[in-house]
């Protein structure tokens, strides 16, 4: 089916009636010192009026916080006379998180099977994952961090979102004054194609907007194409004390940003707010790369330097997932290659990985280097 | 989409219960152990030998413990007074209202080692979880071969347990009891040394005996090298390991070795399940 970009702000007010739907929306930023504006994307409530842009490059956040939010409390309680816990579980309210691209998708599949599975069920992320309708959104122009292809993805398509939104093939664009990206004109349409149950109730929803017809769509290919050996996982599970970790994370300055901005980091801390008596037991997301993320009472520390913790991470990604969960934790998103202060690159990483000996005793950069493709 | 709520605990795990510290005994200068209750005086729940608990202080933190012992309406965790939790948790008293949930993590393998000569390793705290299994084969005595319990603490005032590692244990049947302390001292007549070198003096034969070894990870480290040595297989050899954890439930992270989370994989590991994880214990 067809939905033409004019109608794309009634379709969003069509299906803002029976749920909270969370889009990519400009939202332009004022200094209030020097008065400069700055123009972020990023997911959030739609609202009437609100700037919606789906083309351009992906958010600098992914939307993993409407299923996994930043901070959650997790219950409520007293201590002293009348002590009591209460559970605090999310509310029932229908969520749609419309536009997200194939490897944010990808990166909630992963969340699915570390929340959802093994053992025990987490009630938090469950209730917010029931109720959430995704609507995924093919790209039509990768940013030049975008590797997603190169880790096994198709930027087009995004099989496991509710309903599938692809750029019609016969559509025609403009260039965004204000980001420079490719940007579809009223007359471009979308082509939506339902994948699940709730795709098709969402379809239902849109009806008087769609017109029949659409199946060849704009194909996009990432800009960044990358080695990555076939048995990465298999390699680096012989390379532990291999020398390209001292080399890669010789510029890691800890901060972690890397894992805030990445679709697929899941981990979190749990802490207390207290008010008198009374007090809230809340999660947050924590780093990996931060040192107390492992330090123990007694000051004990099994990843005491950023060697040990950044090897930790890459080696989540792109073994230790694989082998307890059996798929890559890297979806190839590209956001820690463009946040990263101190330009750490992970699919630089992966290229040396797999193009470097794994008994190598000495590591230089001439060993491997091929240059990237 | 449908979410199978196939659940192992079938309510949502990261709430814990309300229970009860019903006594709380001092066992060396730094070590207690409490008795824990639900608040209506039952047992909180039965873990298997080597499981954990998650044990809160409203108000001040969560950490995981071993559970050393239980009994028809109690569990019991000893906790060394190391950190700011733990240093809270020394000021209970009984009556004191806490927060439980659990258990986690495997357990000690009790259908592999039955039948088998049970050697039992433990280092200062680290015979909180050895106890755990010590209590169970005396409960089925029956089922377990010859046992020798060999436990090292700094000083005699440091040893934990002490009724049970100075009077109880010894005088079980077919049981050895062998306690050193790494320093002389004038109310100790015993062994004086570590725990590895008094190992080898003890010289105990490999055939048909599975090792129980828990301490701090130098100890376990010496030791194990002190077993292969005396001719013990890997495989033979079952430890324990300790990681900073929040979740208890292999979803928070940050337990990991390798791909294994220590509270759901482990914490029980032999050497040789060891020797396939990432050398960052």
């Amino acid at each position: 089916m067809y939905l033409a970009k004019k109608d794309l702000e009634k379709a969003l007010q069509t299906l803002s009636q029976k749920a909270v739907v969370f889009a990519p929306i400009l939202e332009t930023i004022e200094d209030k010192v020097s008065d400069a504006k700055t123009v972020e994307k990023k997911f959030m409530p739609y609202f009437d009026g609100a700037e919606v842009a789906l083309e351009g490059f992906n958010t600098v956040k992914p939307p993993k916080d409407v299923l996994f939010p930043n901070v959650e409390k997790m219950y409520k309680y007293k201590t002293g006379a009348g002590a009591y816990i209460m559970e605090l579980l999310p509310e029932d309210s229908q969520k749609i998180i419309f536009g997200i691209r194939p490897c944010d998708m990808r990166s909630i599949d992963s969340m699915d099977k570390v929340f959802l599975t093994k053992d025990y069920v987490d009630s938090y992320y469950a209730k917010r994952r029931e109720n959430v309708t995704i609507v995924a959104f093919g790209c039509l122009e990768p940013s030049r961090t975008c590797f997603c292809d190169s880790m096994g993805l198709d930027p087009n398509q995004a099989p496991t979102a509710d309903l599938m939104m692809n750029v019609a093939a016969d559509s025609e664009f403009t260039i965004c004054n204000d980001c420079g990206t490719k940007v579809l004109t009223d007359d471009g349409k979308y082509i939506l194609t339902p994948q699940t149950e709730k795709g098709k109730a969402l379809l239902e929803q849109l009806k008087e907007l769609l017109s029949d017809g659409g199946e060849s769509y704009q194909d996009t290919k990432c800009s960044l194409h990358i080695v990555k050996a076939e048995n990465l996982d298999e390699k680096l599970s012989k390379m532990f004390e291999h020398p390209i970790w001292e080399k890669v994370t010789k510029g890691c300055i800890g901060c972690g940003t890397c894992t805030f901005v990445c679709p697929t980091c899941y981990c979190f801390d749990i802490d207390n707010e207290n008010h008198g008596a009374e007090g809230c037991k809340y999660r947050c997301w924590d780093s990996c790369m931060f040192s107390d993320y492992t330090r123990m009472a007694g000051g004990a520390n099994p990843r005491p330097t950023k060697k040990e913790r950044l090897r930790n991470r890459y080696l989540h990604k792109l073994e230790f997932f694989n082998e307890r969960y059996g798929e890559t934790l890297c979806v190839g998103c590209g956001r820690c290659i463009e946040s990263c202060p101190a330009h750490l690159d992970i699919s630089d990483f992966i290229e040396k990985a797999s193009l470097v000996e794994i008994d190598a005793s000495d590591y230089s950069e001439a060993n491997y280097s091929e240059g990237r493709m | 989409m449908a979410i199978d709520h196939e659940c192992s605990c079938n309510k949502n795990p990261l709430v814990p219960s309300l229970c009860q510290v019903i006594d709380v005994k001092q066992e060396t200068g730094d070590v207690q152990t409490y008795t824990i209750q639900t608040m209506d005086g039952k047992k909180p729940f039965s873990p298997l030998p080597g499981q954990l608990a998650m044990v809160s202080l409203l108000g001040v933190g969560e950490a995981m413990f071993s559970i050393t012992a239980q009994g028809e309406d109690y569990i019991q965790c000893a906790i060394k007074r190391t950190g700011l939790l733990t240093e809270a948790f020394h000021e209970m008293l009984p009556g004191q209202v806490i927060g439980v949930r659990g258990p986690y993590g495997n357990s000690f393998p009790v259908d592999d080692i039955k039948g088998k000569e049970l050697l039992f390793i433990g280092g200062g705290i680290g015979i909180a979880p050895v106890r755990s299994l010590i209590r169970y084969c005396l409960e089925h005595r029956e089922d377990f071969g010859h046992m020798d319990i060999l436990y090292g603490a700094r000083s005699k005032s440091d040893i934990c347990f002490k009724e049970d590692c100075l009077e109880n244990w010894s005088k079980e049947p077919d049981t050895n009891v062998y306690i050193t302390t790494d320093i002389s001292t004038e109310d100790w007549d015993g062994h004086v040394g570590f725990v590895p070198s008094y190992l080898e003096e003890l010289g105990f034969q490999p055939e048909g005996k599975k090792v129980i070894l828990c301490g701090p990870p130098i100890m376990i480290k010496l030791c194990s090298e002190s077993l292969i040595k005396m001719g013990f297989a890997k495989e033979a050899v079952i430890t324990t390991l300790e990681m900073r954890m929040k979740c208890g439930i292999g979803k928070c992270g940050r337990c990991n070795i390798g791909s294994k989370y220590v509270c759901l994989d482990g914490p029980v590991f032999t050497l040789a399940e060891l020797d396939e994880l990432p050398d960052e214990k």
